[in-house]
């Protein structure tokens, strides 16, 4: 039996503290916003998994709502991984199908590229989502990973759109540490990452890189501010170093609030700071 | 001398909600009176919360507001220490800590260095306190206040036993962070403050007294872990991690004594010798005096100039 994952030494976090800390983190979010429940989009993958058992930890599984949004070409073992979720957390799941709305869309464009269809995909199960916080009453927990949302493996206002978003500081290989410490079935941890936007799609593949190779060097140039020499150095390759790099450059825009044009004595963001939830701003 | 029961309230504040955390404050300062508390300690602004943005000058008080009086009121017998936005009479915005006693302010200690830096932002919206005083309480011993990020400054920690501080407060909101499982502790932000609060306690020879919040701030979650470590460095009493509380541990202040008679390290301190020492640095970094340590041709702040080593013993003047 071969390990369940690889773990590169450097990226081990203690999860029993990152449990807590993330706990108290999605408690706070709710409670200074003024929702008890929350929703979250179930794909069957590692990411999504991890937060259903992270949020029915911090709030108990009666409430929160996993919704499945498969397209036609989304695997069916991915909805049976999804499905085994639902039942191990015994938390609320409804099924929204996305094949009718994308479909119409692309009805008169048969050509449209797949990154415009995957995109469309994304946004179309955040509508759904946002959609289904208000029938729900829960606030919408983000999915996405720290590796992804620094290559800029992402949709803009798509998979990256949330009420907030406990895994987004941790690296896929520490996602994959902590979903074995949550108890998240096995099949889940050890199955490929992949977009399932068409058969045989993983991550790894599309990217052309391994993740604990890609999670340990986004962590000696980012979080440890190793140069490009020095993490040459560490034994990585020149050229994989270079187009890290410019991936990270590439998608700064995505892991940004838009600019404001200046214009006015007090602008949001800029001179206008105050903290997203304050006195008054609970929903009541 | 009697054993000090202190109470340490490291509790969540709910963020910019003044009246609600004094509330809460007023319940609390009941509940350690009624354990026998003679000292009660709440974290760095922990009746206002701590990421306040625009809001700082919305929670403001000025030392004359009737809260924070009623609040010294109920003191009566205790020592309290808190903590909030303060607002000068020119209005500036500090963060305070205040020493509370017998239906009084006795003290408060203006955060003197404000960290704006990585996740920090603080020289944004506050004004740095220019003041550093070991003050006499009704404890019987010099109480040293600071807060938080002052703790990250060597000299403060000193300056304040040297001044008479035998009990040194340190009044905190540290954002936890660093999960690397190779910390002693799994919190590098945890392990951190330990190495430099048992050092501080043992160097200076003093009790060393940390309220740190839990709670969550926006993203940042704070970590708790409030402590008090003896004059000989070793822990007294460590609260858990993340957990909100009232922790009371009981020391004895002749602890105090007895190190600093076995150990006579601040008797040993050479304060003159910071101050002459001192003086030249500062000198020397404004360009108002050549800089007497650093090669001849060193880049200014850098003391070693590039080439070949050469020189004179520094200290010593060159043979004519």
């Amino acid at each position: 039996m071969t390990a369940l994952y690889e773990l590169p030494a450097e990226l081990a976090i203690d999860t029993s503290i990152a449990r807590r800390v993330i706990a108290e983190f999605i408690r706070g979010q709710l409670r200074q916003a003024g929702f008890e429940r929350a929703v979250l989009g179930l794909s069957g993958g590692i990411d999504s998994a991890v937060v259903a058992f992270l949020v029915a930890e911090a709030i108990g599984a009666e409430r929160l709502l996993s919704v499945l949004m498969p397209y036609r070409t989304s695997s069916p073992a991915s909805r049976a991984d999804a499905e085994a979720v639902v039942a191990k957390l015994g938390c609320a799941s409804e099924l929204v199908e996305i094949s009718p709305m994308v479909d119409a869309y692309f009805a008169n464009d048969p050509d449209a590229s797949s990154l415009r269809r995957g995109n469309f995909m994304a946004r179309q199960r955040m509508a759904v989502l946002y959609d289904r916080s208000v029938t729900w009453s829960g606030l919408v927990v983000g999915t996405s990973n720290k590796t992804e949302s620094l290559i800029g493996y992402t949709t803009l206002f798509g998979d990256s759109a949330c009420a907030f978003n406990p895994i987004g500081d941790l690296y896929k290989s520490q996602v994959r540490q902590l979903a074995e410490a949550l108890g998240v079935p096995e099949a889940i941890i050890r199955k490929a990452p992949s977009a399932d936007l068409w058969p045989g799609q993983t991550d790894e593949a599309e990217a052309d890189i391994s993740y604990p190779v890609l999670d340990r060097l986004l962590f000696w140039r980012v979080d440890k501010r190793r140069s490009i020499d020095e993490v040459v150095a560490l034994g990585f390759d020149l050229a994989l170093v270079a187009r890290v790099d410019r991936m990270i450059a590439g998608s700064e825009f995505k892991r940004q609030v838009p600019p404001i044009a200046k214009l006015g004595p007090r602008t949001a963001g800029v001179d206008y700071l105050y903290p997203r939830r304050r006195p008054g701003s609970a929903r009541v | 001398m009697k054993p000090l029961r202190i109470a340490l309230a490291q509790i969540a504040p709910r963020l910019g909600m003044l009246d609600e955390n004094i509330a809460r404050h007023h319940e609390i300062i009941k509940e350690a009176r009624a354990d026998g508390a003679g000292l009660l300690v709440f974290p760095e602004l922990g009746l206002t919360g701590y990421l306040l943005q625009d809001l700082a000058a919305d929670v403001a008080m000025r030392l004359d507001d009737p809260r924070l009086a009623t609040l010294a009121e109920a003191t009566e017998d205790m020592s309290v220490v808190v903590s909030f936005v303060e607002e000068s009479g020119d209005h500036r915005l500090f963060i305070a800590a205040a020493l509370l006693e017998g239906g009084r302010i006795a003290h408060v200690h203006r955060k003197l260095y404000l960290p704006t830096y990585g996740l920090f932002d603080e020289r944004r919206f506050f004004a740095a306190g220019d003041l550093l005083r070991a003050v006499p309480s009704r404890l019987g011993v010099g109480v040293g206040l600071a807060v938080c990020e002052d703790f990250w400054h060597l000299s403060v920690a000193q300056v304040l036993a040297l001044d008479g501080a035998q009990l040194l407060i340190n009044v905190s909101s540290s954002p936890g962070r660093d999960l690397a499982a190779t910390n002693e502790v799994g919190l590098g932000t945890a392990s951190s403050w330990r190495n430099l609060m048992r050092t501080y306690a043992q160097l200076t020879t003093s009790f060393v007294v940390f309220c740190n919040r839990v709670g969550v701030d926006e993203s940042i979650s704070f970590w708790g872990g409030s402590e008090i470590i003896s004059p000989s460095g070793e822990p007294v009493f460590s609260a858990p991690f993340f957990e909100e509380g009232l922790f009371t541990a009981e020391i004895s202040l002749a602890d105090v004594r007895r190190e600093r008679i076995g150990l006579p390290l601040l008797r040993d301190e050479r304060p003159e010798l910071h101050v002459r020492e001192l003086a030249r640095i500062v000198a020397e970094r404004a360009g108002l005096a050549p800089d007497s340590t650093a090669d001849d041709m060193a880049e200014s702040g850098l003391d070693v100039a590039p080439g070949d080593p050469i020189q004179n013993p520094i200290g010593f003047r060159a043979a004519r």
